[in-house]
């Protein structure tokens, strides 16, 4: 099956409020996410922190392209999908610092962030797990005779876990609306794409499983949005699943802000990137169609401080799990 | 807590006592207890008392319940936290080695004695290596003359190190005398004692010494039926100060099966059903696979064995045997010695008690309201005895060598039946009390006999004793007089009788009185003459009101 | 929820309705489908075969292929599935088809089924049920004779029962279905055809509640799965020699109802755990610890463990014969925690 070609959004106005959303869901993301490696390194945060800082385009075009209802799976590095999906600051903070008024009342950490109103099935410790959960989400949408999709983010690693391919199969053998969310950030761990897999482009995996598919620019916000925003339509139709690999890059380590160990990539590599960060592309591409003002613009950073530096003061001053519930959720009745 | 240790000695109760069954150690074996508070119950030959600590500590018991001592002997300490029982022989427990030191040194009491043999084996040699681990076993008597019970042990295929028979046989238990027919102690590697921890939890509660009961599970386990075996007193586990040594498995030949089969298991069946019968299963053949014990084999083909005495307080059934110990013991041994010192005979005499009973009746009407209690027809009698005494003093003396000494005070004894028994509990000078007081006191007291928490000192000192069957129908009888006293006296059945005014029969109220008396020091006359002191006592109730 | 005992299990007319083990699990589970609507399978050859071991007959002529799923030869997903649906307000049941499968899916189980409550602070249940046949004796070797409780009754979050017969085959996978929780039913294969007292309408039998199958003074013998028919045969053969062992089925090995046990082991004072498992690290383990740690002052004896022998289920029958645990060794087991000299 073939794939689609990479969009070329720049010619294509897109409407101001999508502009706008698209950038309000970035922004959220990059400041959540500064800020929380900042905590962590200020030694305020317990565990892991895998940020999502540089792929906001993604998270913030596909979000921006699905309804409340719409579910989705996500990944140890997940709090981006959280934010764009529309999980609140202050329960994702307040879980960040292990509090009881966190999204997981403290029980789950930063891997395990999840709104199951919102249609977020959580982020996932586990690479490549989310995949057919997602797979059983839309299988559950479908037998209840609703028209929700479900859309499952993995990287590019995850692509060589049997889960992927179990659950890739298993959608496309059902013909159940999944959206497949490959987010190539070029690296499995510290492990760059080429010794990973001899393949460029892990889209051509999608054909494999009679799966249509298509590749963006993963730093393009507006061509993610698009290219989402058809294949969900695609699968809310009962068209079945599809795939989107979105060519990305993490700005910050694996795990962490700042790399530890060896080099494992260039500096030239990362300023390259980061040249072409999504959010300035994106800024500039609202200046020059007029789609937002720079005082729109500003005042979205603002207003997102301003409820940050809130969210984090209020799971600072919220309470720590009490000991005694410690079974709490092990079983549920 | 005590900083030294603190002997506990088995008290003397009451001036007759001479030795006492510890009932129940009412502290576990370890555990703190306060001065004063209870600590243990021993039987006497009178009353069950509880007995309390003299001192703070942590309890440490030499001698296990159910044993029967002398007042006086050393049956346990109170120790101070970490600290030692000053003598090895009082280590219920050998918990290493170093419990092997207790035979050497001269042990207080016969039960030390033979606890400190028992306890203070130390790991043999033998059997250390594993050659001696599959030699001695498997080989019958093999230098030792115990061929079984340490084959099971062995015979498992579990033991590494010395076998538990390798222990008994190299133990100075089979010089010095076991306590329970052999081989008590059972010991396992490095001289610990091996019981189940469910053994020790029954021992515990029970007071009893696992040194000195023998372990028949595997390799020699004491397990809890051992223990509770130890404490009905089976054949072969009867109360180890009566015990002699004899072999754990009788000389009767075991089928040379047996020593090399994998098992000697006697189902729990058979172990019950041996049990009821108080049969001894290691005199039993087993004819079953490998010697095995089957329910038939139990089946009596020649004599009855000895049957086990019954567990405290069963109610007794055809084909028991109640041992002559405890307070049957003590009234045995009593009553026969009272039939053989005395020059015993009785008097029968019939008393009017038609003033008695309508005197009672009104009494029952006038003092209704009152807290006055309405004395029964007996304590009318008690009293009148009392009374009666006070003018015929000889029947209120006592034999002894030098002659009949004719006593100043009247206490009264009155027999109460008890379960199991009967207890004469006293009443203090019962001539100078108003009757209400005795009705009161006697009927405290024989309330407190019936329960069990009678006061021993409550029980001392009667100078005549009352004894009334009348309740159970008798009219006479010839009651035996209590050691001590040179009389007592019965009470029959209250019943009609009849006297003659002219030709006209008129309806009485009667009982007779059954007076028992020492010819030694009474003669007919004068204790017929008491006879009707108190029968005139009487007829003429209201004197014994105050 | 209806709770009958097998001795209520008569037709109206009086007579005693039998029926095998898998035609029992078949009743349950079309019963739990007509009961709720949300109750779906999944798994390899459940729809247009019925299963291999025939656990799902007739169902996909009932309920249609919208609730009979077959799927590929996938685990993963498959668990995955079930995950996805259950947090979703379904009810799936998807079939393992063999216990040893579960090395696959492991993590789906483990990792999603399982934590998913806890982790996400309660937001989500996963009322997931997984079916699956263990055991040996069918010559059937090292990977599809597994018994393998032990490794899920050890995650926090899975509940796991063991029918033994027709009557709990029908009543455990009902209440399964009905939980709220992940509850793998371990089927074992060796049942499937044996008969049994199963009433015809739907019950449930409480999870985490053990089954006094037979009462005795002597032992008490806790068996897992199968091993309740061999330890109840055992019973037998010991009670003609006078020693009355007590069976105790805990049905539900997680939650594991040790109170049961516990008070059966007060009167005892002699316990026995029996499991086809490898002894190694199996129930028998747990539950041995367990009873010493509560009743440790009421044993006159160390608590036995019968299980196989630390090696893969071996293939040839003889050799599979002296590997499964029977009656003969629960027997002889008994005899050596009542050997008394």
């Amino acid at each position: 099956m073939a794939q689609k070609k990479p969009a070329d959004t720049a010619e294509h106005r897109t409407s101001s409020q999508v502009i706008k959303d698209l950038h309000e869901r970035m922004v959220r993301i990059r400041l959540f996410e500064t800020e929380a490696g900042k905590l962590m390194e200020a030694g305020r945060l317990p565990g892991f922190l895998h940020l999502y800082v540089g792929q906001e385009a993604v998270a913030a075009g596909v979000m921006a392209a699905l309804r409340d209802d719409d579910q989705i799976t996500s990944t140890h590095r997940g709090h981006g999908h959280a934010v764009a999906k529309g999980v609140g600051f202050r329960e994702m903070y307040a879980e960040l610092y292990g509090r009881a008024t966190g999204a997981c009342l403290g029980r789950g950490g930063s891997m395990h962030i999840n709104d199951v109103s919102l249609g977020m099935l959580g982020a996932n410790g586990i690479v490549g797990a989310g995949v057919p959960i997602a797979v059983g989400a839309a299988f559950a949408a479908r037998y209840k005779g609703e028209d929700s999709v479900a859309v499952t983010f993995f990287g590019d690693g995850a692509t060589n876990i049997g889960a992927f391919h179990e659950g890739a199969n298993m959608a496309a053998v059902l013909g159940l609306p999944v959206v497949f969310v490959c987010e190539n950030n070029g690296y499995a761990e510290f492990t760059p794409q080429s010794q990973h897999m001899l393949l460029t482009d892990v889209a051509d995996r999608a054909a494999s499983y009679g799966m249509p598919s298509v590749i963006v620019d993963g730093m393009d916000a507006v061509a993610v949005h698009r290219a989402a925003t058809d294949a969900v339509a695609r699968a809310r139709s009962g068209a079945g699943p599809m795939m989107i690999e979105a060519k990305t890059y993490r700005y910050f380590d694996h795990q962490g802000v700042k790399g530890l160990r060896h080099p494992y990539r260039s500096d030239e590599e990362v300023a390259e990137w980061k040249a072409r960060d999504p959010i300035d592309l994106l800024e500039a591409r609202a200046a020059a169609d007029g789609t937002a003002t720079r005082a729109e613009l500003d005042d979205t950073w603002q207003r997102t401080r301003d409820e940050i530096a809130e969210a984090i003061a209020y799971a600072e001053s919220s309470p720590l799990p009490d000991t005694a519930d410690l079974l709490l959720n092990v079983y549920s009745g | 807590m005590s900083d030294v240790a603190v002997e506990v000695l088995l008290p003397k109760i009451g001036l007759t006592m001479q030795e006492g069954t510890i009932e129940e150690w009412l502290v576990p074996t370890g555990a703190a207890v306060a001065e004063g508070e209870a600590l243990l119950r021993i039987a006497t030959d009178k009353v069950d008392v509880d007995v309390e600590a003299e001192a703070g500590g942590l309890l440490h018991p030499v001698v296990p319940a159910g044993t029967t001592v002398p007042a006086g002997a050393l049956i346990g300490w109170l120790l101070a936290e970490g600290e030692q029982p000053p003598d090895p022989a009082g280590t219920p427990m050998p918990a290493g080695s170093g419990a092997g030191t207790g035979t050497a040194g001269g042990p207080a009491s016969v039960w030390s004695t033979a606890l400190g043999a028992a306890s203070g084996s130390p790991a043999p040699k033998t059997g250390v290596a594993g050659a001696g681990v599959s030699a001695g076993p498997t080989t019958p008597g093999a230098g030792t003359g115990f061929p079984a019970p340490m084959q099971t042990g062995a015979a498992a295929g579990t033991l590494a190190g010395p076998t538990a028979s390798g222990i008994l046989t190299a133990s100075p238990a089979s010089a010095a005398p076991p306590l329970n027919g052999g081989g008590a102690t059972t010991a396992g590697p490095a001289g610990r004692l091996l019981a189940s921890p469910n053994a020790r939890r029954v021992a515990l509660g029970a007071g009893v010494d696992l040194t000195a009961v023998r372990g028949t599970g595997p390799r020699g386990r004491i397990v809890s039926e051992d223990v509770e075996e130890f404490l009905a007193g089976l054949p072969g586990e009867a109360a180890p100060s009566l015990r002699s040594a004899t072999p754990v498995v009788s000389a009767s030949p075991v089928p040379p099966a047996t020593a090399v089969s994998s098992v000697t298991a006697v189902s729990p069946l058979v172990r019950r059903l041996a049990k009821e019968r108080g049969i001894d299963l290691s005199e039993v053949n087993g004819t079953g696979p490998g010697g095995r014990i089957r329910r038939s084999d139990l089946d009596p083909a020649g004599p009855p064995r000895e049957p086990a005495p019954r567990r405290r307080n069963a109610a007794p059934r055809p084909g028991d045997v109640l041992p002559l110990t405890g307070m049957r013991g003590t009234i045995a041994r009593r009553m026969h010695a009272s039939l053989q010192e005395m020059a015993q005979l009785t008097h029968g005499y019939e008393v009017r008690m038609d003033a008695v009973v309508s005197l009672r009746d009104r009494l029952k009407e006038e003092w209704a309201d009152t807290e006055l209690p309405v004395p029964t027809l007996n304590d009318f009698l008690l009293k009148a005895a009392a009374l009666a005494l006070r003018t015929h003093p000889l029947l209120n003396a006592t034999v002894r060598d030098d002659g009949i000494h004719l006593l100043d005070d009247v206490h009264l004894g009155f027999a109460v039946a008890v379960p199991g028994g009967l207890m004469v509990p006293v009443i203090e000078d019962a001539a100078v009390l108003p009757l209400p007081e005795i009705a009161r006191t006697a009927k405290a007291l024989a309330q407190a006999a019936r329960e069990g928490r009678i006061p021993p000192d409550r029980l001392e000192g009667a100078t005549f004793t009352v004894t009334s069957l009348g309740g159970y129908g008798v009219d006479f009888f010839t009651p035996v007089i209590n050691p001590g006293n040179v009389a007592i006296l019965g009470v029959g059945r209250l019943r009609d009788g009849v006297e003659w005014l002219d030709d006209r029969p008129l309806r009485t109220r009667v009982l007779t009185l059954s007076l028992t008396f020492d010819h030694r020091a009474v003669d007919g006359a004068p204790a017929a003459e008491y006879l009707r002191t108190v029968g005139e006592l009487l007829r003429k109730p209201l004197r014994l009101l105050v | 929820m209806t709770t009958l005992t097998q001795e209520q299990a008569a037709v109206p007319d009086g007579t005693v309705r039998k029926l095998t083990y898998v035609k029992a699990f078949n009743e349950g589970l079309a019963q739990a489908m007509r009961e709720d609507e949300n109750v779906f399978v999944a798994g390899e050859d459940v729809a247009g075969y019925g299963g291999v071991f025939r656990m799902f007959d007739n169902l996909l002529d009932e309920f249609g292929p919208r609730r009979m799923i077959d799927t590929p030869i996938s685990e993963a997903a498959l668990v995955g599935l079930g995950v996805g649906a259950a947090a979703r307000g379904l009810r799936p049941v998807v079939d393992l088809m063999f216990m040893d499968f579960i090395g696959v899916c492991l993590d789906q189980i483990v990792n999603q089924a399982a934590k998913m409550k806890y982790m996400f602070g309660g937001a989500v249940s996963v009322p997931l049920t997984i079916t699956t046949a263990s055991g040996a004796g069918l010559g059937a070797a090292a990977q599809h004779s597994q018994s393998l409780e032990a490794w899920l009754a050890h995650v926090p979050g899975l509940k796991v029962v063991m029918p033994c017969d027709a009557y709990t085959a029908k009543g455990l996978t009902v209440s399964a279905i009905r939980d709220d929780n992940p509850v793998v039913v371990m089927l074992n294969k060796v049942l499937l055809g044996s008969t049994g007292h199963v009433p015809e309408e739907i019950y449930g039998i409480p999870l985490g509640r053990a089954h006094t199958a037979r009462q005795g003074s002597d032992v008490t013998v806790i068996a897992l799965g199968r091993m309740v028919g061999e330890a109840l045969a055992a019973a037998d053969e010991l009670a003609a020699e006078g020693v009355e062992i007590e069976v105790i089925d805990p049905r539900t090995v997680q939650p594991l109802d040790t109170e049961t046990m516990f008070a059966s082991v007060r009167r005892t004072n002699r316990a026995l755990v029996v499991h086809e498992a490898v002894t190694f690290g199996g129930l028998g383990a747990e539950i041995a610890a367990q009873i010493q740690d509560a009743v440790f002052d009421h044993l006159d004896a160390p608590v036995l463990r019968i299980g196989a022998p630390f090696s893969p289920v071996p293939f040839s029958p003889v050799l599979e014969k002296a590997y499964v645990p029977d009656r003969a060794r629960i027997v002889q087991g008994c005899r050596r925690l009542l050997e008394r000299a």
